[in-house]
């Protein structure tokens, strides 16, 4: 009985320091609901993490479609990282019938990146439908602006560690590092931009808002109507006019958005339509954060000179 | 003695003001660096704030001012500041686009979303059909009425659940008046263990894929002939409890759920009595063939007892096929299939009636704003015989992600006329013209695959 009992114990202990050993070498299941996040928790998380993305860079995140195979990543996922702001308010759904109780709203892997960005467009009257896509929270397309990463990655940082406290230093490091090469970047990318500073184009939607305020460039007018809304012939010739008198190069396009009829305006303004990086993997080149942020600099510092 | 207590007094005295001033000094010195430090952090706060200032400056105003709602206008050159010129008819007649709206949160805001759906259907056919109540509304033939105007609450109970309410009304019958009912009124448990969760209240039953779905969010202006037929004109909606389970360990999505209800539902079951109630089953699983290509393949059942005591199965199949090119904002081919097997038991004898009914579905939509398709519907009625068959092409037009028209004609043929032949009429051959016109206002939940 003794031997049995023993025996019993040497198996469970093995069995323990197996498992013990299996966990510690299981990384961590992140989803991001948009590719900018990924690419930035991979920064974060390094090698303790393994993460994937609901949706791809050239899809719209406003419009998502709620697919089961997402509700299966989040189903296995410790954490969930959500951009916030309504940007990508279909991922409650998915969240939702993923039975994951971890990462549900108030769940301890629930990582909203949002928290304490200074939010741009945030509305000071009353708003509703009639005025188009418009955010009551303010501007959801932050992810890109590298002056936000400190906050982003703090965020990112502070939730990873919510799951696993024990890699916070881990986190922290890695953060470091990654913002230490994103500083380096972003001497090299001030300097590029500094020629073509206070500079103004136009949007197609806007999506740019924080990266080009934090060159100093401007956004002069917008191809729809109203945000979210498809332009009028009207209303594009209005923006034509206004290109013409005031000079401007550029109109930034999205990958989905209506790039031959940009194409058309910007012909007729003298202008070229420029398809952004409006987020990571949007075009090519474009596979992580930094190589984004890179290629937008490159494309608008060579085509407003 | 005395004198060198004087001496000590005198030289005491003596120190005392230069003490005194260097403590002053001293602290006067602290005040002055405090004083320093203060007007640097002062000094900081105002570069920052300039520097901000600067920054919202170098931006178009944050959100444009509300447009006069009898005329909307377009920006003009210089932003918002600009001249403001009228909407030509073609920019008034131009359909807008979708767009999202969340509810804005914080102190004295909702801790919940409000929407409401507004579903008006019509109606014209033939006379005979009218008089033998045996259109698609039965007995609301040639008319234009409200079939269902919804209020729907929905949000996070705490951090462990949400519920959802939804009342509606609609014209059950000409010329009535439009009662208010309970729709669904449910909580969803969200945090069990085991990648489990539960479901208490009254709800629509996942049924088939198109169960669930509301009248207005339907793809069609109707619910398919299968499902009117074997669970009545708005399907399965019964009060109970239902558990669901995702398993973690497999390739692709599986979805497994277990229900049990009172079994109200009067087309199907109706002893409405937990001694023998209504249980359900479904699993669908989802298969991501492409990024592009998705596939989902769900078999249900649902056991009962009727009024009259006596054993009613129904078994379902449902598949869905969409295609969603790279970087569209909807589906451009949609493709779907329902089918429900009944196994009844017969009054008076101990055999089974067996009766089948499916349909099949397709839609394009090569533009944002117009989609268009076709329903067939082939079904036998549960309780009598005879067979039906419809050809149901319609054309959608989605002015937003808010606002919907829809417009079918739907061709029925029924082998029998008896059961479709009140007052006098005929509904053997039905053609239907059918007008569908929705609107949903506040706030709606993103919709599954």
């Amino acid at each position: 009985m003794k031997r049995l009992l023993v025996l019993i114990l040497s198996v469970l202990a093995a069995a323990s320091v197996l498992t013990s050993g299996a966990h510690a070498a299981r990384k961590l299941k992140v989803v991001a609901t948009i590719p900018d996040l990924k690419s930035l928790t991979e920064a974060v998380g390094g090698d303790l993490v393994e993460v994937e993305s609901l949706t791809r860079g050239t899809q719209n995140f406003h419009e998502a479609e709620v697919r089961p195979s997402m509700m299966l990543k989040l189903r296995r996922a410790d954490a969930v990282v959500e951009n916030g702001l309504g940007l990508d308010a279909w991922a409650d759904v998915a969240i939702d019938a993923s039975n994951n109780a971890s990462i549900v709203r108030g769940g301890r892997g629930r990582i909203d990146i949002s928290r304490n960005v200074e939010v741009l467009e945030v509305p000071s009257t009353r708003v509703d439908r009639s005025m188009g896509d418009v955010h009551p929270q303010g501007n959801p397309h932050f992810s890109l602006d590298p002056g936000l990463a400190p906050v982003i990655t703090q965020n990112i940082a502070d939730g990873l560690a919510r799951v696993t406290p024990e890699n916070r230093a881990a986190f922290e490091q890695n953060r470091q590092a990654f913002l230490a090469r994103l500083e380096t970047e972003m001497v090299k990318w001030t300097k590029a931009m500094e020629p073509v500073k206070g500079a103004k184009v136009v949007v197609f939607h806007p999506v740019y808002v924080y990266f080009l305020t934090r060159f100093g460039l401007v956004q002069a007018a917008t191809l729809e109507d109203r945000p979210g809304i498809p332009p009028s012939p009207q209303h594009l010739v209005t923006v034509i006019r206004q290109m013409k008198e005031e000079k401007i190069k550029a109109i930034l396009v999205e990958p989905w958005n209506d790039v031959k009829l940009a194409n058309r305006v910007a012909e007729e303004a003298g202008a070229k339509a420029l398809v952004m990086a409006s987020a990571v993997g949007a075009v090519k080149g474009a596979d992580n954060y930094i190589a984004a942020i890179d290629y937008n600099v490159g494309m608008l510092s060579k085509a407003l000179r | 003695m005395l004198r060198l207590i004087a001496v000590v007094v005198s030289v005491v005295a003596l120190l005392a003001p230069a003490v005194a001033r260097a403590q002053d000094a001293e602290a006067l010195r602290r005040e002055l660096d405090a004083l320093k430090r203060q007007q640097e952090q002062y000094q900081k706060a105002i570069e920052s704030l300039s520097e901000r200032l600067k920054r919202l400056e170098s931006q178009p105003a944050p959100a444009p001012a509300p447009p006069a709602p009898a005329a909307p206008v377009a920006q003009a050159p210089g932003g918002p500041g600009g001249q403001m010129t009228p909407l030509s008819p073609m920019d008034v007649a131009r359909p807008r686009e979708p767009f999202s709206l969340y509810q804005q949160r914080g102190a004295g805001q909702l801790l919940f979303d409000i929407g409401v759906a507004g579903d008006f259907v019509g109606n014209l056919t033939q006379r005979n059909v009218e008089k033998a109540n045996a259109g698609t509304f039965g007995a609301r033939e040639n008319r234009f009425f409200p079939r269902e105007i919804e209020l729907s609450l929905f949000g996070q109970i705490d951090p462990y659940a949400r519920a959802e309410v939804r009342i509606e009304s609609g014209e059950d019958e000409p010329g009535a008046g439009t009662g208010v009912t309970l729709a669904e009124a449910y909580l969803q448990l969200l945090t069990l263990p085991y990648g489990t969760q539960a479901k208490l209240g009254q709800m629509r039953n996942r049924f088939g894929w198109s169960n669930v779905v509301h009248e207005h969010d339907l793809p069609w202006v109707d619910r398919p002939d299968v499902y009117r037929a074997f669970l009545g004109e708005e399907g399965l909606t019964e009060k109970g409890v239902e558990a669901t389970w995702v398993p973690d360990f497999l390739p692709f999505y599986l979805e497994v759920l277990g229900g049990v209800f009172n079994g109200d539902n009067e087309t199907a079951f109706g002893l409405g009595r937990l001694r023998a109630p209504l249980a359900t089953g479904r699993v669908v699983a989802f298969f991501e063939l492409t990024d592009t290509m998705g596939l989902q393949v769900g078999t249900s059942v649902a056991n009962g007892v009727t009024s009259d005591r006596l054993q009613s199965t129904l078994l379902g199949y449902d598949v869905k096929f969409k295609y969603r090119p790279e970087g569209w904002l909807h589906p451009l081919l949609t493709l779907g299939s329902e089918g429900i097997y009944s196994m009844r038991e017969a009054p008076g004898d101990a055999s089974e009636k067996h009766r089948f009914g499916w349909y099949g579905w397709a839609e394009l939509q090569p533009w944002r704003r117009w989609a268009f398709g076709a329903r067939y519907d082939g079904t036998q009625y549960p309780g009598m015989a005879g067979y039906q068959w419809a050809i149901e092409p319609y054309l959608t037009f989605l002015p937003s992600e808010f606002l919907r028209f829809r417009a079918a004609y739907k061709h029925t043929e029924r082998t029998h006329r008896d059961g479709f032949d009140a007052n006098g009429g005929s509904g053997r051959v039905v053609d239907e013209l059918l007008f569908q016109a929705t609107f949903i206002l506040g706030a709606h939940p993103a919709h599954r695959f």
